[in-house]
């Protein structure tokens, strides 16, 4: 029961870094459509950028806070160089282009810092476990989730409170309506790219606190495409409560059902239970039901 | 739409359907097929030859992944599933059941083909997207548990999923395929009949069933066309063709593993007929003839510099991935319609010379 307890409350933590990613990921799909394959990608760009400051011997917070400012500009650029002469483009074609992207993200971040494994050193976050009574948490796991809900309800406060985000909002729901009310479709795309490559970020920050970077961070934004599924694709709370219960399901697949089936169930298991999921519910969990018309 | 010189007529449909519909194309295709068949194998060294092979793998490859994009509308990123597991079916059958080298590309085929099949099924109720994050799940499904932990060790022949493959193991009556240049003559005969065997389905009721859902699927349903079956039979067949790449792809090895058949191959296969161009029957083609030659342009450039800048020959895996995200995203925002529409445009240039249209 202990055993148990701990695994959920892990998962449910991991979860918090994987909501941040997802949360990227729906932003993007939410205000233009885009399916973004290269989420992986900005996780690891935030990642090694911040590794990076954080190795300048800038304390951890200004290195985050720098990392999310040159996220941005690198958001800035990918919308404008990339995604900008797609638009009105066929569906997969803008997938495709994220796809390329992403093999190109990942060959930069080789090229700049090679492929080894790199450690925040020294180490950001005590190895000791806290203890609430009989249950043990890590506390990496316990502050990256602080920071990924502080990072979530900012951006939730964002959504609902700034001009931007409410043109944002709007675009998201009808975007010729919003066009024609004055809103400027691209700035809102260019601040998507900002918000999802600043999301990625600090996901791909946290992540590197717990087990180092390197190339297998750019699969967690493969993981993370379960989680919007779950959720449904255009609900930015499906999407957090996804990456919550896919941290959840990752957990307890490795625990309980790893024995079974040596290896690899970890990071399949979310891909099953999508699979069921999609069967049963295929708009996801809240996601907006479409019909189709003629 | 090809266009013929002027004066070119035909009398009966049988020619105006051919695929080679004047003489001067038959002149045209025997001298490719001399080539392919007599000067390159004479004359290419091991190395080129082994870079022939890996082109007529990718072609064979992406066939499948052409079939289901460019004609069925259904976007897989996860091909190399099929292919590893017919690969796998192929070389299991034929060292547990002890079954004929052309049996066992059968049983590939098959299992190539029902594995694509089982994952398509939520293609009932869902599309676009979904279908991505199915075949998605099916890449990492299988080459992560299936072929790593169940299918590989089941042998007992090489080490953890790795299964060996013992010399000469591969023959077709008394022809054993052993060397690359062996390998070169079944790859030309496997990608020649399956060509053949595509374009010509494209042809049928079949091929148009499939367009006519790419276009659009519910004015497909509305004029009575099944799109559950042919859908399904879309991701058999498809499935099938990996298969039969991966089938291909062990007599060309000496050792075959699941490291072989990654995500990374995948969106490779779909880069492939992108560049080359969606929907083309030739567009897996140049596509694959794109983007293999363009790695050993790479490698020639590579050793040179490498003298110059020593870090570099330890980063061509890097320089690689680059240079073909780099290359999908300026297809796709320059060229949307590939190398294949690239080269029709320009031949259809020089035969209407010096007219514009």
């Amino acid at each position: 029961m202990v055993e148990f307890a701990e695994v959920l409350i892990t998962g449910l933590l991991l979860g918090g870094i994987y909501a941040c990613i997802a949360l990227g990921w729906a932003i993007i799909y939410k205000t233009s459509g885009v399916i973004n394959l290269a989420t992986g990608e900005l996780t690891m760009i935030g990642g090694y950028v911040c590794f990076s400051l954080y190795e300048k011997g800038l304390p951890f917070l200004v290195a985050l806070l720098g990392m999310l400012v040159i996220a941005s500009i690198c958001g800035i650029l990918t919308e404008r160089l990339f995604i900008r002469p797609m638009i009105g483009e066929p569906l997969l074609s803008v997938i495709m282009v994220t796809v390329g992207l992403s093999f190109f993200f990942k060959a930069v971040v080789c090229l700049i810092w090679g492929a080894d494994t790199r450690v925040f050193t020294p180490r950001i976050f005590p190895l000791e476990p806290l203890t609430l009574g009989p249950i043990e948490i890590g506390q990496v796991f316990l502050y990256s989730f602080l920071v990924a809900i502080v990072l979530m309800g900012v951006l939730i406060a964002f959504f609902q409170k700034t001009r931007i985000g409410l043109a944002m909002q709007a675009t998201a729901d009808d975007e010729m309506a919003a066009m024609s009310m004055g809103i400027k479709a691209s700035l809102v795309y260019r601040w998507t790219w900002m918000i999802a490559f600043m999301a990625c970020g600090v996901a791909g920050a946290l992540l590197g606190n717990i087990n180092g970077l390197n190339v297998s961070v750019s699969y967690m934004g493969l993981l993370v495409l379960p989680a919007v599924v779950i959720g449904g694709m255009n609900s930015i709370p499906g999407a957090v409560v996804g990456g919550l219960l896919i941290g959840v399901l990752q957990n307890l697949g490795d625990t309980y059902i790893s024995p079974f089936f040596p290896g690899g169930v970890k990071f399949t298991f979310p891909f099953i239970v999508m699979i069921i999921i999609m069967l049963w519910k295929p708009y996801g969990l809240w996601g907006w039901i479409k019909i189709e018309r003629m | 739409m090809l266009r013929l010189p002027c004066g070119t007529k035909f009398d009966n449909y049988r020619a105006d359907h051919a695929w080679w519909q004047t003489r001067w194309t038959w002149i045209k295709m025997f001298l490719l097929f001399f080539i392919l068949f007599f000067i390159i194998p004479r004359f290419a060294g091991e190395y080129w030859l082994g870079v022939f092979n890996m082109l007529g793998y990718t072609i064979l490859a992406a066939m499948g992944v052409q079939l289901l994009i460019g004609y069925t509308g259904q976007v897989t990123l996860g091909h190399a599933a099929p292919i590893g597991f017919g690969a796998f079916a192929c070389a299991l059958s034929m060292y547990l059941l002890g079954v004929p080298y052309l049996v066992g590309v059968l049983i590939g085929m098959l299992a190539g083909g029902l594995l694509s099949f089982v994952f398509g099924l939520p293609c009932i109720k869902v599309k676009g997207f979904y279908i991505i994050m199915t075949t998605m799940a099916m890449q990492f499904i299988t080459t992560d548990i299936i072929l790593t932990q169940f299918l590989g060790p089941l042998a007992g022949k090489g080490r953890g999923g790795v299964l060996a493959i013992e010399p000469g193991m591969f023959h077709i009556g008394p022809w054993v395929i052993y060397t690359d240049k062996d390998a070169y003559y079944w790859m030309l005969i496997l990608v020649i009949i399956m060509q053949w065997f595509m374009a010509n389905l494209m042809r049928t009721r079949v091929g148009r069933a499939w367009m006519a859902i790419r276009d659009n699927d519910i004015a497909a349903e509305a004029l009575g066309v099944n799109i559950v079956y042919y859908k399904f039979l879309a991701f058999f067949i498809a499935g099938a063709m990996g298969g039969l790449a991966g089938c291909y792809w062990l007599t060309t090895q000496s050792i075959v593993s699941p490291e072989h058949f990654p995500f990374a191959w995948s969106l490779w296969l779909v880069g492939v007929i992108l560049i080359g161009g969606v929907g083309s029957m030739y567009g897996h083609i140049y596509g694959a003839m794109f983007m293999t030659l363009m790695l050993e342009f790479i490698k020639l450039a590579l050793v040179p510099l490498s003298s110059a800048f020593p870090t570099l020959a330890g980063k061509f895996l890097f320089l690689k991935d680059f240079f073909f995200g780099l290359a999908i995203v300026l297809f796709l925002i320059f060229e949307p319609n590939g190398l294949a529409y690239r080269w029709w445009r320009t031949k259809r240039y020089f035969q209407l010379w010096p007219f514009p249209y």
